[in-house]
């Protein structure tokens, strides 16, 4: 009997958001996967496509984007930048044969604990789904 | 040292025993045409035409692992050069690329990682008979028969193959094949001289190198460099694909607590080639690099190691985008004032 | 195309005081390459050419061009440039426009109407490359080639350049001077290339890209090339952080072919430059092709196209496509 396979989710929550929907979740004790790697940054339109690329060069299964919902973005329109980049990055890297399952974006603001920990299910599921990533992983470092 | 000759019927059985010796050969992948291994079972079809990526890339990887290391651990860990390889269809040009190329390798400093392989290299060389549209080797010192480099020179006869031992190592190869070559004549031998002849009379393009390498000191400041730079693009398809260019750039790569030091090919056309730390640049723009790819090869080459680094075969100005050809550049360079 | 006509024009730009030169194009030294080509004076008119094997794009020129720094007591030199565009070309130029990457007053555009380029590489194998340059014109629509002392005409289908059977806009968009009548924009043929990739199932464009990306030499004439990747500082050649590395392997070849793909995301003009220069012929106009196509259908955006107009990526509508949002 194999073990079930536990994907690394690369995650980067924009910190007025949900960094602080994440937080609300731990402090109000909701259960959600340990899948996680949260990196948090000041807006989801700081996320620079090449996080999401490098991210998956280094291990990760999947990647998962966070922001405020459009019209809540704390520098007014970051997030709808971050909109526009990462679908195009969605439909580049599925283009080339990535399972489209290990990239995921959602809106999460700060009073949505309970949205981060269906989002973060989702995206562990999809990423577990798709099965460890490494179409083009760094490989280990040989000669 | 032996002249043999192989009979073509025997090509499938020798290219099968010798694709037990690590065998690399020229091979079409996805379009591209470059030395790959040759798996038991695979034909080889030596065509006419030469491989886009030199054979260079087998003896001097574009990128090579210098050592490894690791937190917590003393000293470091190098790699382990220990397996031989044949190299078949060699071009003679790129052959003597090789030959070239050693000078510097064995120069000041030997290095090891170089001169390793290219011990353990066997090459087998193939005579040119149908010269691409750019081939100037004879310009240069070469010929489309020249062994310089080689092991073992193998020509094509028709009905056979004319294989001439060259070096120990490359006589030690034919002694195994014994079982399929025979004696060759000296009509084979005949033949031979006869065809590169004619090889040779075939080569469309030149320029007479003589007084160039003499010429291009006094040529620093000329408008020519201006000239012939005017469309280059910066990038490194003629230093990269040329089989004689060797320059390498150094760098770490770390990865959590482990890394290595790896030396990858440079271009001496790429913007931060010469750049220093300060931001400063001796080197500022194409103007100065494309005399300076020139110079090195028709010029500084010649003042250190007495040979020309550049073996005519052509690919950089067969493949350059923007049409700055060598050729030309050589003829301006011997029209200049 | 009247070359006279053309040349008299050129000649009339290089002569102006405030112009430093014009770039276009010239027979090259052999077979069927033709040089681009700076012209600083009236004499040099006499060897400009435009036929169907100006393919390449000048615009890239504009900003490849080294700015050194003024020494002390000199005076920077704010001469025009002058540049011979086709209508793919020309949409380069407004992209640097909107981006400004360059400046309005310092390029005087030549538009050249153009009825299509042909792609030497498909008659290289019919007509073998010569020493000699050969000669290549139009002659109604189709193409007339002279080789090795012989007229031929070619078939458009049989030569035309793939970026030219797609073409929206052969006519220039910008122009201060135009030579020649705008052409009859042709019904642009289906993009069978992203076509026959995007019927794939995923693991089957997997290992298409993957054969394609093992070839890359990182020899990065694809972007140097490309009239719009001109970044002072590209990542690429980053140390500090290192995006992507500089050892030539399977994983760091992928990350620069995202990266430069992306990178032209709602930008790219289709010019096909990139997979033009390729020396291992990685399809590279599929990738820019693709993002173009989505910006194009999902965002009715194309680039290029106005000089006052915004970049894509640094806008967005309130309605813009979120359907893949959680």
């Amino acid at each position: 009997m194999s073990e079930q396979f536990e994907p690394n989710i690369v995650a980067f929550l924009c910190n007025w958001c949900s960094y602080a929907g994440a937080d609300l979740a731990g402090t109000s004790r909701i259960q959600y996967p340990a899948n996680i790697k949260v990196i948090r940054v000041m807006c989801s339109g700081r996320v620079n496509p090449l996080f999401v690329v490098n991210a998956l060069q280094q291990g990760a299964d999947g990647v998962l984007i966070s922001g405020c919902h459009p019209g809540d973005c704390h520098y007014m329109e970051g997030n709808f930048y971050a909109r526009r980049r990462l679908k195009l990055l969605k439909e580049l890297l599925e283009y080339i044969g990535v399972d489209p399952r290990r990239f995921n974006m959602s809106w999460v603001s700060a009073s949505e604990g309970h949205k981060w920990k269906e989002v973060v299910e989702k995206a562990v599921e999809d990423a577990r789904a798709a099965g460890p990533f490494n179409q083009f992983r760094r490989r280990q470092i040989g000669w | 040292m032996s002249a043999m000759l192989l009979p073509k019927d025997k090509w499938p059985e020798f290219t099968g025993r010798l694709a037990g010796k690590n065998l690399f050969a020229p091979a079409l992948q996805g379009g591209i045409k470059k030395f790959a291994p040759v798996a038991a079972g695979d034909t080889v079809t030596l065509d006419e035409g030469n491989t886009t990526v030199p054979p260079k890339a087998l003896l001097f990887p574009q990128t090579e692992t210098l050592f490894r290391f690791a937190e917590g651990e003393e000293g470091m860990e190098l790699p382990a050069i220990d397996e031989a390889a044949v190299l078949l269809g060699v071009r003679p040009c790129d052959a003597r690329a090789m030959a070239i190329v050693d000078k510097l390798f064995r120069w000041d400093y030997e290095d090891p990682y170089y001169l390793k392989r290219r011990e353990l290299a066997t090459i087998i060389g193939l005579a040119c008979s149908e010269p691409c549209l750019n081939c100037f080797c004879t310009s240069v010192g070469g010929g489309p028969a020249s062994t310089e480099g080689l092991d073992i020179l193998m020509v094509d006869l028709g009905e056979s193959y004319l294989l001439e031992g060259l070096t120990d190592k490359g006589q030690a190869l034919l002694d195994e094949f014994k079982d399929l070559l025979q004696e060759a004549g000296a009509d084979a031998l005949q033949r031979k001289e006869q065809l590169a002849q004619e090889a040779a009379a075939k080569i469309k393009r030149s320029v007479d190198t003589a007084g160039i390498p003499e010429a291009l000191p006094g040529l620093w400041e000329d408008p020519l460099w201006q000239r012939v730079s005017a469309a280059c693009l910066g990038c490194g398809i003629c230093t990269y694909l040329c089989p004689t260019c060797h320059c390498f750039d150094i760098q770490d790569e770390v990865e959590g607590a482990a890394g290595r030091r790896c030396r990858m090919w440079d271009s001496c056309m790429y913007a931060e080639y010469t750049k220093h730390t300060s931001g400063h640049n001796p080197r500022p723009t194409r103007r100065e690099r494309t005399r300076n790819r020139i110079n090195h090869k028709y010029s500084y080459y010649v003042d250190k190691f007495g040979v020309i680094a550049c073996v005519g075969c052509g690919r950089c100005s067969n493949l350059c985008p923007v049409n700055i050809d060598l050729i030309d550049i050589l003829r301006q360079v011997k029209a200049a004032p | 195309m009247d070359l006279n006509k053309l040349r008299e024009t050129a000649a009339g730009i290089v002569s102006r005081e405030d112009v430093k030169y014009l770039i276009g194009w010239r027979r090259g030294t052999f077979g069927y390459r033709v040089s681009p080509y700076f012209i600083e004076d009236a004499a040099g008119v006499e060897e400009l050419i435009f036929s169907p094997l100006c393919i390449s794009n000048l615009a890239t020129y504009l900003t490849l061009v080294e700015r050194l720094p003024v020494p002390r007591g000199q005076q920077p030199d704010e001469r025009k440039v002058a540049l011979l565009v086709k209508g793919c070309d020309s949409r380069a130029v407004n992209q640097l426009l909107v981006e400004k990457g360059i400046n309005r007053d310092r390029v005087i555009v030549v538009g050249l109407p153009c009825p299509g380029m042909v792609d030497w590489k498909l008659l290289a194998e019919k007509y073998p490359e010569t020493e000699a340059p050969v000669e290549m014109r139009w002659q109604g629509d189709d193409f007339l080639l002279v080789h090795n002392g012989q007229e031929i005409v070619v078939p458009r289908a049989e030569a035309l350049a793939e970026k030219c059977r797609l073409c929206r806009h052969p006519n220039p968009v910008i122009s201060d001077a135009t030579v020649g009548e705008p052409v009859q924009p042709w019904e642009p043929a289906e993009d069978s290339g992203v076509g026959e990739i995007e019927a794939k199932s995923a693991p089957e464009r997997w290992a298409y890209w993957e054969e394609q990306f093992s070839k890359c030499l990182r020899c990065y004439s694809c972007r140097n090339v490309c009239p719009l990747c001109y970044c002072e500082d590209c990542i690429l050649d980053r140390l500090n952080p290192t995006w992507v590395n500089r050892a030539f392997n399977f994983s760091e070849n992928t990350a620069f072919h995202l990266a430069r793909a992306f990178h032209l995301a709602g930008r790219c003009i289709e010019c096909g430059e990139c997979e033009r220069v390729c020396p291992a012929g990685i399809p590279l106009g599929r990738l820019n092709r693709k993002l173009a196509k989505t910006v194009r259908e999902e965002y009715g955006f194309e680039p290029g196209l106005d000089a006052e107009g915004e970049p894509f990526q640094a806008s967005y509508r309130p309605e813009d496509p979120e359907e893949f949002i959680l």
